[in-house]
């Protein structure tokens, strides 16, 4: 690999941990947070991506604006996966799991049936032209992914650790029973947890929407390397996912660059079956007493 | 004896024996219509009672699985692999079906036993997210090596079934090798339910950690019913082959699993029988709704969301009452209607 | 040679040692109670000793075979096995089918004995053998209960039965007596003594309850910290200034009151 193909890989790892960690870091909080195991989180991420198609491509709003509309967007698709599904079946955590399998075809058939099934929506490069870095050159639509996933990672974690609110997730993620004789209301946490799982996933698709092409489908592909990235990471914990997204980021995105794509993902599965035979919990997950 | 009570006493008797011989009756009754249907369907239902029977091997050892409380998201790919193997044995060794259709079962049995190595590790729902992404790699191997899997075209010009022979291709033989095959499979799954193999499966999803200070080895056993319902699989896979001729990576993907998924929460995983009755009635639904087409995946979507909120146990949950209201009076069973709407209604 | 014996062992979780190089021998035919406050580390002794947890150091020996990393169930088949403090049972099973589940052990079956039926005749005698059981505890007038439908007291004869069906050398009672009232747990002690003196079974038992662990045990190892504080005969126990001061200076360790919650 000469130096230009490198830099050029590199930055293109940074960029998809970048969206991996986003994807990654709501299922785990979701996961935390009561157990809610989101089967339909790509099509969260597919809404997200719609959304930027439906504003930015035929509206024709400003694309930053189109983005950021898509996080409160997605975001209430979470909370009503939450009050509809998650809160009925919170005792049987594969009842939620599995009904929201039931969810993700209800959301590919609406995507489907308004906006058509058939070739993928083209949507326009909001921003063309390419960065040089070095003699590498990257497209500024690629480039922006990085500081936006980094802007909400803070924010989230700025939330979480800061924010009283935020706190009050984190207790309920540790201890349920504890939290809620503190006091914190469960109902509240699992709602607020499925939004914010909703809104970073609705960000992730926003911004891939005129990289990614955009299909009612598209949710498929990013709900198996979400699995992957949170079983390797450590189910529940958001630190873990967040560097097993930047593991298999730059592991996807060198293996892709060398051989293909499907072998990319084939190898990062089998990183996946590895992890889970070495180290069963996870990266950063606890042991179980 | 006096002659009244000694007609009381044989009353009684055919009574008990009628309660014990009629699910046996039922059974023969249903096997009987199902050989007369053999020869008098139309062909396209004969095409669909194939594939049901296909089904019920599906559900039922997806349901051999469940019991030890692994819910696992490979069975598909499992199929598949039976497919697959069939479909590559039947070609280039041009084994007859005889051989190919157990060693589809091996094959499936063999990938499932690679499966189980890292699924060990997890339960819950850890293993039914990393089975999904053990199942993706095997599936991608298929759309990704062109030899011997073919990519994403698969594998074409299947022989067609023969044994000793014995053409098996034409639809009423086709029909009655894969009635056969199933009742075989079914049985020998029947028989391990009720064994103390059976029991050993059902006693880890009741409480692991006792189930193994009494000695039952629980990583071993959950690999027995494992391997055990793959090789099932493997062997509703070979069929599937054989009927279609053709298969691709397609053919088991996601949405097939959902579906299988689908079929046995709406019928309950608890008895042996609940699967096979979410089957029939969901693939009863499933041609109702063939104008509905493109509809389809959000209707069966919302019967899942529906069935696992409002009927969590499936319909079987619903035999033991429906059992009752036939033995009570008409009367009472207004009442208890009544009863039930109000708290239904309570509830919603 | 020694029954059971513990070498040098240690259990760490994190930052907390929750066993530290513990050695402790247990002599066939003994009854053996271990005591200690909350938080000893009686419970985790029971969980390394019956493979439940696998020690960070040192071994335990059951008649001389190493048990140290085996698993749970091969440990039962060497003849160790506990029972739970919680009421552990297969709730969706009669009393008689947890008994001749737990019978596992001594009832293999093969893929196709099982397909076939060839183990009718096994599964006689294993239905015997566990009936026998069942009319020792005193639950055969349950046996076609469903095991969720007893009351606490059976529920946790029940778990005893099936620690008995895997036919033991040496039976780790969790807490035996644990929320029982005094007519159960007069019966429960009963049945411990039977066990050694009928059944040949060597007894170890974690309990709170001090009366019952007085009366019952011949000697008793005390833990704090999960160090050996004082081993030997309950007289010497309850007089061992060492033990009444980790018992945070109650003067009587008999005392009902600490220690029967």
């Amino acid at each position: 690999m000469d130096t230009v193909t490198l830099i050029q890989t590199l930055l293109n790892s940074v960029v998809a941990s970048s969206i991996y960690a986003l994807v990654a870091v709501g299922l785990a909080l979701a996961f935390g947070v009561m157990k809610m195991a989101n089967f339909a989180h790509g099509e969260f991420f597919m809404v997200g991506a719609y959304c930027v198609y439906v504003l930015y491509a035929l509206v024709g709003l400003p694309f930053p604006l189109a983005v950021i509309l898509a996080i409160p967007i997605v975001a209430l698709f979470g909370l009503v996966a939450e009050r509809l599904i998650f809160r009925p079946t919170r005792k049987n955590i594969l009842a939620g799991f599995m009904a929201t399998a039931g969810l993700a075809f209800i959301l590919q058939v609406l995507a489907g049936q308004i906006w058509g099934v058939g070739i993928a929506k083209s949507i326009p490069t909001p921003y063309m032209g390419a960065a040089d870095v070095g003699d590498a050159t990257i497209g500024w639509q690629r480039l922006i992914v990085i500081p936006c996933a980094f802007a909400m990672l803070l924010a989230l974690r700025f939330f979480l650790y800061r924010v009283k609110l935020g706190k009050a997730l984190r207790a309920c993620a540790q201890d349920p029973e504890i939290a809620a004789l503190q006091g914190i209301r469960t109902n509240r946490m699992t709602a607020l947890a499925m939004a914010l799982a909703g809104a970073s996933a609705g960000l992730a698709g926003a911004l891939m929407a005129p990289i990614h092409s955009v299909t009612p489908y598209m949710g498929h592909g990013v709900i198996l390397i979400a699995f992957v990235v949170v079983i390797v990471g450590g189910m529940a914990s958001i630190e873990g996912a967040i560097l097993a997204a930047v593991i298999l980021g730059f592991i996807h995105t060198f293996v892709t660059t060398v051989t293909d794509n499907l072998i990319a993902t084939m190898v990062g599965v089998g990183f996946m079956a590895l992890t889970l035979i070495v180290r069963p919990q996870g990266l950063l997950g606890r042991e179980r007493a | 004896m006096s002659a009244p009570e000694e007609v009381a006493n044989t009353g009684l008797a055919s009574a008990t024996a009628l309660r014990r011989f009629a699910p046996l009756l039922l059974l023969a009754a249903v096997l009987a219509v199902l050989c007369v249907l053999g020869f008098e369907l139309r062909p396209y239902h004969r095409e669909l009672a194939i594939v049901f029977f296909i089904n019920v091997i599906m559900v039922t050892s997806y349901r051999l699985i469940t019991t030890t409380g692994d819910w696992s998201f490979a069975h598909v790919v499992l199929m598949g692999a039976g497919s697959y193997g069939a479909a590559l044995i039947a070609k280039h060794a041009g084994l007859p079906f005889g051989v190919v259709v157990p060693m589809a079962g091996i094959t499936a049995a063999i990938v499932g036993a690679a499966f189980i190595i890292p699924l060990l590790r997890t339960a819950g729902f850890g293993f039914f997210i990393a089975s999904f992404a053990m199942g993706e790699l095997v599936r991608l191997i298929w759309v990704k090596v062109q030899f011997p899997f073919g990519g994403t075209r698969g594998i074409i010009n299947i022989p067609s079934p023969e044994i000793v022979g014995l053409r098996l291709s034409p639809p009423v033989p086709f029909y009655f090798t894969c009635f056969i095959v199933m009742l075989a499979a079914v049985f020998i799954m029947w028989r391990l339910d009720r064994s103390r193999i059976g029991n050993a499966w059902k006693s880890i999803h009741s409480d692991d950690l006792l189930a193994e200070c009494v000695g039952i080895d629980v990583a071993r056993y959950r690999s027995l019913a494992f391997i055990t319902g793959a090789f099932f699989a493997g062997i509703a896979g070979a069929l599937l082959a054989y009927r279609m001729g053709s298969i691709d990576p397609r053919n088991f993907d996601l949405t097939t699993m959902i579906y299988l998924i689908i079929w046995v929460v709406v019928g309950g995983t608890t008895t042996f029988w609940g699967p096979i009755v979410g089957l029939v009635v969901v693939t009863i639904a499933f041609e109702w709704s063939r104008p509905l087409l493109e509809w389809r995946p959000l209707m069966f979507g919302g019967v899942l969301i529906f069935f696992l909120i409002f009927l969590p146990g499936g319909l079987e949950s619903l035999f033991p009452k429906v059992g009752n209201a036939l033995r009570t009076p008409p009367g009472q069973q207004f009442q208890r209607l009544r009863t039930w709407f109000t708290t239904f209604a309570s509830r919603t | 040679m020694s029954l059971l014996e513990v070498r040098k062992l240690s259990k760490r979780f994190g930052g907390l040692l929750a066993i530290s190089d513990l050695d402790m021998t247990v002599e066939e035919g003994e009854i053996r109670g271990i005591i200690g406050p909350n938080g000893a580390g009686k419970t985790t002794l029971f969980n390394v000793i019956s493979g439940t947890h696998k020690p960070t150091s040192g071994d335990v020996f059951l008649n001389g075979d190493k048990l140290t990393g085996l698993r749970p169930s091969r440990i039962a088949g060497k003849g160790g096995v506990r029972t739970f403090q919680r009421s552990a049972m297969f709730s969706d099973f009669t009393v008689l089918e947890n008994v001749s589940i737990a019978r596992h052990l001594h009832a293999r079956e093969s893929l196709f004995g099982a397909i076939v039926g060839t183990a009718r005749g096994m599964e006689k005698a294993n239905e015997g053998r566990a009936l026998e059981i069942l009319e020792f505890i005193g639950l055969t007038a349950f046996k076609d209960e469903l095991a969720p439908n007893l009351s606490h007291g059976h529920q946790r004869a029940l778990g005893v039965a099936m620690a008995l069906a895997t036919e033991p050398h040496i039976l780790m009672l969790d807490e035996p007596v644990a929320g029982m009232n005094p007519a159960e747990t007069e019966r429960m002690t009963d049945i411990i003594r039977k066990l050694r003196d009928e059944w040949n079974i060597t007894i170890l038992l974690v309990e709170h309850d001090m009366k019952t662990v007085m009366g019952l045990c011949e000697s008793i190892t005390v833990l704090n910290f999960g160090k050996k504080l004082a081993e030997g005969v309950p007289a010497e126990i309850v007089s061992n200034p060492e033990v009444i001061e980790a018992y945070l200076g109650s003067e009587d360790i008999l005392g009902d009151d600490d220690f029967a919650a």
